[in-house]
């Protein structure tokens, strides 16, 4: 934002403390609403039961871990973080055509990297904060940030060790990125 | 850099500041004597035997019982699933936990009425809801549920139909084989047959 | 007064329609703030972006301010909001695999909706990984079992936990994100001086 070359090559981004201010009334507004915060990771969740439950219904029925979220009424598609993550896909959407950022699809990666090298990263590192995000019992949207915000120790927890392994571990990973 | 981002930081501050400003403010909810009153007198509160009997034959997850009579008297009999607080206890944090559940009716219960109607207006006042008193304890569960007096021949047909649940209920409760006259045969099947289906419910 | 669904105002079918809406407001947020671009987020990692970490204690601290007022106001009951339970050792392993995943993968769960949204391969790959990896946890869940549930410590609060109000941790919260802002600043001006293949997407 300092210099002026910089700016032309950059896409119009909203000012990030705006952004946050924008953040923190959306979430007052979710907690005031459904008194608990927003979340990503359950939707993801939701679909995994879904699928296994399709595919092979005995092995689903007699999980511990799937039957947790089985019920006869209806699937657990039909759930309250699934409609908000349809939602953050289309708000997204929507963000993307207003602001000229939806194009074909791309990927996008450090120049010392090939466009496979960053995909196959992509998915592991999805392998692992899908794995993770399990045990933390939310992701860095619902568990760090919404979690954190309602004065929950657990949040606090894990905002901070995300973002400390994160860095730690940052150097050895630089290449993917700078 | 921006000038703005200097007013930002002290509005945060200020805003933050605030805070410290505001009274104390007790979340923990007060029942209002009226509110309390007015509670206290409706009859929704009470759950009757032979609702709790069915609860539990149905296997009802959403059923607490919870029995406020002494450990001794609680050891001696209980209901089937019951947890004891006794009512001198009903304070203390550790057994309050069992109230606030949520979707969980918590239903007290003692050998009549006065307990857990103390015990009920005690948590009421605490700010728990979805608690209810079994509506004549365990003497009118005694001679409801298990030991049902038959109605007389010339009562309503409902009377009857509460009548063969009640036996059934008992014969579910104490397991004894009680001697079924054969007039009813009709309604003895159908309660025989439920009490099956419960109880390959409850094994799971 | 608040919140509303927990209290029965809001019922049935509006959940969902106000899922929707929440969730439309909240990626919204995310795209336009440049969180549907893995460089963008990792740019925390590196000093040369610290977009994720002003939006993100920006809103921490918003709420947490906002929600203070609210209860005093009478609008929401603090006792009332869901707070996530703690178990301290599942989570803070959970935490490290996700910090990891962070770094490596660029982006998390909501970010990546965003950048499926606009058609970032790299972002509808990061989704199917998280699809694998809670598929994978799931079936290794009775191996796991003991693990996920150990060291609970229940629905506790930071102030339950340390021991002073929620105003005092507001406070603090208000005063280390404005020393980060200001430092991040900083550090932000210099790095990006050193960095000339970061170019925006």
């Amino acid at each position: 934002m300092n210099t002026e070359i910089q700016s032309k090559n950059m896409p119009r981004y909203i000012n990030p403390y705006f952004g946050g201010v924008l953040l923190g009334l959306l979430l007052l507004a979710t907690f005031f609403i459904t008194g608990r915060g927003l979340g990503a990771s359950g939707a993801v969740k939701s679909a995994v039961v879904t699928t296994v439950d399709r595919v092979a219904h005995q092995h689903a029925e007699g999980s511990t871990f799937y039957s947790k979220f089985l019920t006869d009424n209806h699937s657990p598609m039909y759930s309250w973080m699934v409609f908000e993550s349809l939602g953050i896909f289309l708000g997204g959407l929507i963000s993307g055509v207003l602001f000229g950022r939806l194009k074909k699809l791309r990927t996008e990666h450090s120049p010392k990297i090939t466009s496979k090298t960053r995909l196959i990263a992509a998915g592991i590192g999805g392998i692992l904060f899908g794995f993770g995000s399990q045990l933390g019992r939310g992701c860095s949207s619902g568990a760090a940030l919404s979690g954190t915000a309602a004065f929950s120790f657990g949040g606090l927890i894990v905002m901070l060790f995300m973002f400390g392994t994160g860095y730690l571990v940052a150097y050895f990973f630089r290449k993917l990125w700078i | 850099m921006n000038k703005n981002y200097i007013y930002l930081t002290l509005l945060l501050i200020v805003l933050a500041g605030g805070l410290f400003l505001l009274p104390e403010k007790e979340n923990y909810q007060h029942m209002d004597p009226e509110d309390l009153m007015w509670s206290i007198v409706q009859p929704t509160r009470y759950v009757s035997t032979d609702q709790v009997a069915k609860r539990i034959i149905e296997g009802d997850p959403t059923l607490e019982l919870i029995d406020v009579r002494t450990i001794d008297e609680f050891e001696e009999f209980s209901l089937q699933g019951a947890i004891n607080i006794p009512i001198d206890s009903i304070m203390v944090p550790e057994y309050q936990d069992y109230l606030g559940i949520e979707d969980m009716s918590a239903v007290f219960y003692s050998d009549d009425d006065i307990k857990a109607d103390q015990a009920w207006v005690l948590a009421k006042r605490l700010g728990y809801d979805h608690i209810y008193v079994m509506k004549g304890g365990l003497n009118c569960w005694i001679r409801t549920i298990i030991k049902p007096e038959r109605p007389a021949s010339t009562a309503a047909a409902s009377e009857f139909e509460l009548y063969s649940f009640r036996r059934g209920a008992s014969m579910y409760f104490t397991g004894a084989e009680i001697a079924i006259p054969d007039d009813e045969g009709k309604q003895k099947v159908q309660v025989a047959r439920k009490k099956k289906t419960v109880v390959a419910e409850g094994g799971c | 007064m608040g919140p509303l669904i927990p209290q029965g105002i809001i019922t049935g079918e509006w959940d969902f329609v106000i899922a929707l809406l929440l969730g439309i407001f909240f990626g919204f947020i995310l795209e336009a703030s440049g969180f549907s671009s893995s460089r963008n987020i990792t740019g925390v990692f590196y000093g040369y972006n610290f977009v994720v970490l002003r939006v993100f204690l920006t809103a921490v601290v918003v709420t947490m301010i906002g929600l203070l007022y609210f209860n005093y106001m009478g609008w929401i009951n603090l006792d009332m909001l869901y707070i996530l339970p703690t178990y301290l050792t599942p989570m803070i392993v959970g935490a490290a695999i996700m910090g990891l995943g962070f770094v490596i993968g660029g982006f998390c769960p909501g970010t990546s909706y965003t950048g499926v949204a606009i058609g970032k391969l790299d972002a509808i790959v990061f989704t199917a990984g998280l699809f694998l990896g809670i598929f994978v946890f799931s079936e290794a869940y009775p191996l796991i079992e003991g693990f996920y549930n150990s060291d609970a410590m229940g629905r506790i609060t930071i102030s339950e936990f340390i021991g002073v109000s929620n105003e005092v941790i507001t406070f603090g919260f208000v005063i280390l994100a404005l020393a980060a802002f200001w430092g991040t600043w900083l550090i932000e001006k210099r790095v990006r001086k050193t960095i000339t293949e970061y170019k925006f997407d």
